[in-house]
């Protein structure tokens, strides 16, 4: 992060740093002041960030995709273009090329309300300030066409040459504290820890790293192939629960126990839907610091709440957006009956009967935790992340360079703050920008990865290209001048990934080469169903015009576990507009983190942000006869319906609602705060913005599009 | 030494509202009353801005000049001080004060009014350093610690300074001088519609 210092220009897409990361802004700042870089911001709402902006584009949600494509279109007109980049590090551009030539700046006012004047204007102020920082976040992603929009910032910044390159990149700001480590672990239920997915090499690296015998494990499932299937996402869990048993693909049982761990539940888009699926289950289990508004909103008596310790009851490692690690330490015992989540774990893992098997390499918790993680993350260069290593940046902090991150003399002399992964070995430094090809790798500089075979056939063009680097294209003290493959046989049935002597990682640098190879960023991914990405219009669309050009998916069977409606959702559209004219979109306030339970229950962020409230324009509000701080209903498709007090702004423009997401704990007006265990309910209450987010969902990763539905409101 | 000021950069100010909280969670403040406050002009327009703004340890303070009782003092080092013992709540020195720094709590003794209270620049008050009394009707005393008071040490993106104006006052001018000069300057094409 604190690379943003070198930037020439930024450009922050469906991303609010003032509201939600904070901290950030002291290096943002830093470069609008040291390098007069323009900070260009797009949005539907004109943010905090808009008030630090040289310039504002204000976009309709959803439409990311089609600026980004007009973006690119318009740069290479203009031969803005960087061809060497292109030439050596860049494949697929030729058919890139040809689908973005479609989206003119013209045709990009038509889908995004963004002048084509104006894409103009940004295109030149990127070409012109270079290197560009950009960043996104939930805006970006949380779409239907989530997995194509982020494709297309990832282009762009190849297009001009911004990747690998100090000062530009793409900084994707994570939403919770130890979220980059959390996703490193992969706490999610298509892939084991740091990426390697669930094929059967996959188990079985993982059954080494734990100890565990691979058959054993097999025997854990219901058959074999359970291991191999991709299980349930967080946004679609409670479809589970209420789509019954013979609706989804889970071995004809819906789910029947659900334990929420951290988790603050009206994130959840639907959440009347979410409702009523707690009162379905069979058990909940809520362990966290202060009771959720699941263990409120749950009617039934099969709720428990197991209380969870603080960040500031425990200790261990944790992974920041950067990529960095650092030592959090205890500060207090957990008070009270708490416990720190290492003990919770244990508690159960014994119960269960499984505790034998679960900690064979871990006698010093957390120590040893981190260590066994990071023998077996190879992927990611985790391996080089020792406990001890981690501890000696934290004490020597004071001898690392602001600007470049890197220890200037003492005991951590030339390694990066933090280590970011990878960190090959333990003399690596940590590799501070990825696929930097300036350093040697040794030194923490990197290349593209070759994860996708040498050569590739291109089903659009019948096109073949190769997918190494150029010849010549490669980090310093190379042996291999030009692109490579990927490191494998070094020690025979292993390769870089599974060979846990750390040989082959070993072998790699020793030759000044990466051990994941060198080769080209991909335009293409022949995998996804947009190959190259595209704009395809929300599910539920204000502009049913646009939606006959730029129509959804078909629809989806058994994505996670749940069949998930595209085209057949979008085919309602029409008759849905009608009623609900308004575009929805949510994001953050700073007083409040994630569903709130933590903020909400703290007295002086609940005075200073106390209700909930929609952001309505001043013209719509004085046609619709609402008034501000008057008390409106705010209406979803799906049949939600929310209370809340107006907040008329010009923040949103006149076709647009805005909800903060933070607030539980009433329904329709309703306070419940009187189902929160005695003592612990939350200062602040309100109606949950997520009751009215509509149905909608990533195409690739099913995360919930909150960011770009329909509603109505109207004065309560 | 210099006096004791704060220093608000605007340009830097992002309205997160962290002094504010940083300063009622180190004193423990009652809700309702506020020490400091961010202030936001033209929000969500093109001209929106933000400042943090508290007792700003006048020189020749208003509110010293209007007080029936004589309880509100100036330190040597330009720290101004309430003793609210003495303080009979009248809230003159509320009128009198440009920035609406005094604050008085809700349900007191007094009514609506009680000892007034105000930002103490994390100095504390007249009684002894770090006695229980002091921390109690003023919160905590870490100038007395040698430390910067609690909302500008909270600051993410440093836009609140405080300390001896001296230093204060190179820190914003190196910071200024940074911005450039010229056609280059930092908010030229504010100041002149156009950007070189």
């Amino acid at each position: 992060m604190n690379d943003m210092r070198h930037a020439k220009s930024l450009i922050f897409i469906g991303s609010n740093p003032p509201e939600a990361h904070p901290v950030s802004m002291q290096h943002i700042l830093h470069a609008k002041e040291k390098n007069n870089a323009p900070i260009i911001v797009v949005d539907p709402r004109r943010t905090k960030l808009a008030a630090k902006a040289d310039e504002y584009v204000r976009i309709r949600p959803g439409t990311d995709a089609a600026f980004m494509l007009g973006l690119i279109n318009v740069i290479v007109a203009k031969g803005w273009e960087d061809k060497e980049f292109i030439r050596t590090r860049v494949s697929g551009y030729e058919e890139m090329l040809e689908v973005a030539k479609k989206y003119t700046p013209e045709e990009v006012e038509d889908i995004t309300g963004i002048p084509a004047e104006q894409t103009y204007k940004v295109a030149e102020m990127l070409a012109k300030n270079r290197p560009t920082s950009l960043t996104w976040c939930m805006g970006g992603t949380q779409h239907t066409i989530g997995s194509s929009i982020t494709r297309t910032f990832c282009i762009l910044q190849l297009v001009l040459g911004n990747m690998g390159k100090s000062g530009g990149g793409t900084n994707i700001f994570r939403g919770h504290d130890n979220v980059q480590g959390a996703t490193d672990m992969c706490i999610l239920s298509h892939s084991l820890p740091a990426y390697y997915g669930l094929s059967d090499g996959a188990w079985k690296h993982w059954c080494r790293v734990w100890d565990v015998d691979y058959d054993w494990m097999v025997g854990r499932f219901k058959s074999k192939e359970w291991m191999n299937k991709k299980g349930f996402t967080l946004s679609r869990w409670f479809d589970g629960v209420l789509e019954g048993e013979d609706k989804i693909h889970n071995g004809g049982t819906s789910v029947k126990a659900l334990i929420q761990w951290g988790c603050g539940s009206n994130s959840n888009s639907r959440f009347h839907d979410v409702k009523k699926a707690y009162n379905k289950l069979d058990l909940l289990v809520v362990v966290d610091p202060f009771p959720t508004s699941a263990a409120a909103l749950c009617e039934t008596d099969n709720v428990y709440i197991l209380p969870a310790a603080s960040q500031y009851e425990t200790q261990g490692s944790v992974s920041s957006s950067s990529r960095q690690i650092q030592w959090r330490y205890k500060v207090v015992e957990p008070v009270y009956d708490s416990k720190d989540d290492y003990d919770i774990m244990k508690e159960f893992v014994t119960r269960l009967g499984f505790a034998d098997q679960y900690y064979k390499n871990i006698k010093q918790v957390p120590e040893d935790i981190t260590r066994e993680l990071g023998s077996g993350s190879l992927t990611i260069g985790y391996n080089g992340q020792t406990p001890e290593r981690i501890k000696k940046h934290m004490e020597n902090w004071h001898t690392f360079d602001i600007d470049t991150l890197q220890a200037k003399g003492g005991a951590c002399d030339g390694e990066y703050y933090g280590m970011p992964w990878p960190c090959w070995t333990e003399e690596h430094p940590g590799t501070p920008i990825l696929y930097d090809i300036s350093k040697p790798v040794n030194e923490g500089g990197l290349p593209f990865r070759n994860r996708f075979g040498d050569v590739a056939t291109y089903a659009m063009s019948g096109r073949v290209e190769n997918q190494l680097a150029a010849k010549g294209t490669c980090n310093p003290r190379s042996v291999v001048q030009g692109g490579y493959s990927e490191f494998k046989e070094v020690v025979p049935g292993t390769n870089w990934k599974t060979d846990l002597s750390q040989k082959t990682i070993k072998e790699a640098l020793s030759k000044g080469m990466a051990p994941f190879g060198n080769a080209r960023a991909r335009c293409i991914v022949w995998t996804f169903p947009d190959q190259i990405p595209i704009h395809r219009e929300p599910l539920h669309s204000p502009r049913p015009d646009i939606v006959e050009r730029y129509p959804t998916y078909k629809d989806k069977a058994d994505h996670y576990r749940v069949d998930t409606r595209y085209e057949s959702e979008q085919a309602k559209n029409n008759d849905i507009v009608k009623n609900f004219p308004y575009t929805l979109t949510t994001g953050r306030q700073v007083e409040h983190m994630g569903a709130g339970a933590e903020t909400r229950s703290n007295k002086y962020l609940c005075e200073l942000q106390p209700e909930m409230y929609a952001e309505i324009n001043p013209k719509l509000a004085n046609d619709l006869g609402i008034r501000d701080g008057g008390m409106v209903t705010v209406e979803s498709p799906e049949g939600g319906k929310i209370k809340c007090k107006a907040l008329v702004t010009e923040r949103v423009d006149e076709t647009t609602i805005f909800l903060p997401y933070h607030f539980a704990g009433s329904w329709e007006g309703e306070s419940y705060a009187d189902q929160y265990p005695e003592g612990n309910e939350p200062w602040a209450v309100g109606d949950s913005g997520n009751v009215i987010t509509n149905y909608g969902y990533d195409i690739i990763t099913q995360i919930q599009a909150t960011k770009d539905g329909l509603c109505k409101i109207s004065k309560a | 030494m210099g006096r004791v000021k704060f220093l608000c950069d605007v340009e830097r100010c992002i309205d997160c509202g962290g002094c504010v909280v940083a300063c009622k969670e180190g004193h423990h403040i009652p809700v309702g009353v506020n020490r400091r406050r961010v202030v936001t002009l033209d929000s969500g327009k093109e001209t929106e801005k933000s400042i943090s703004v508290a007792c700003m340890h006048c020189a020749d303070a208003p509110c010293i000049a209007v007080c029936p009782v004589n309880c509100i003092y100036e330190r040597a080092d330009g720290v101004v001080l309430v003793d609210k013992k003495a303080c009979i709540g009248c809230g003159y020195c509320f009128m009198a004060c440009p920035f609406g720094a005094p604050q008085f709590p809700k349900g007191a003794v007094f009514g609506a009014r009680g000892a007034m209270d105000k930002c103490t620049f994390c100095a504390g008050g007249p009684e002894e350093n770090f006695s229980k009394e002091e921390k109690s009707l003023y919160g905590q005393n870490r100038i007395a610690e040698g430390k910067v008071p609690l909302c500008s040490g909270m600051c993410a993106t440093k836009a609140l300074l405080a300390g001896d104006a001296d230093v204060v006052a190179d820190v914003y001018r190196e910071r200024v001088f940074q911005r450039g000069s010229g056609a280059n300057a930092w908010g030229w094409n504010r100041a002149y519609k156009k950007k070189s």
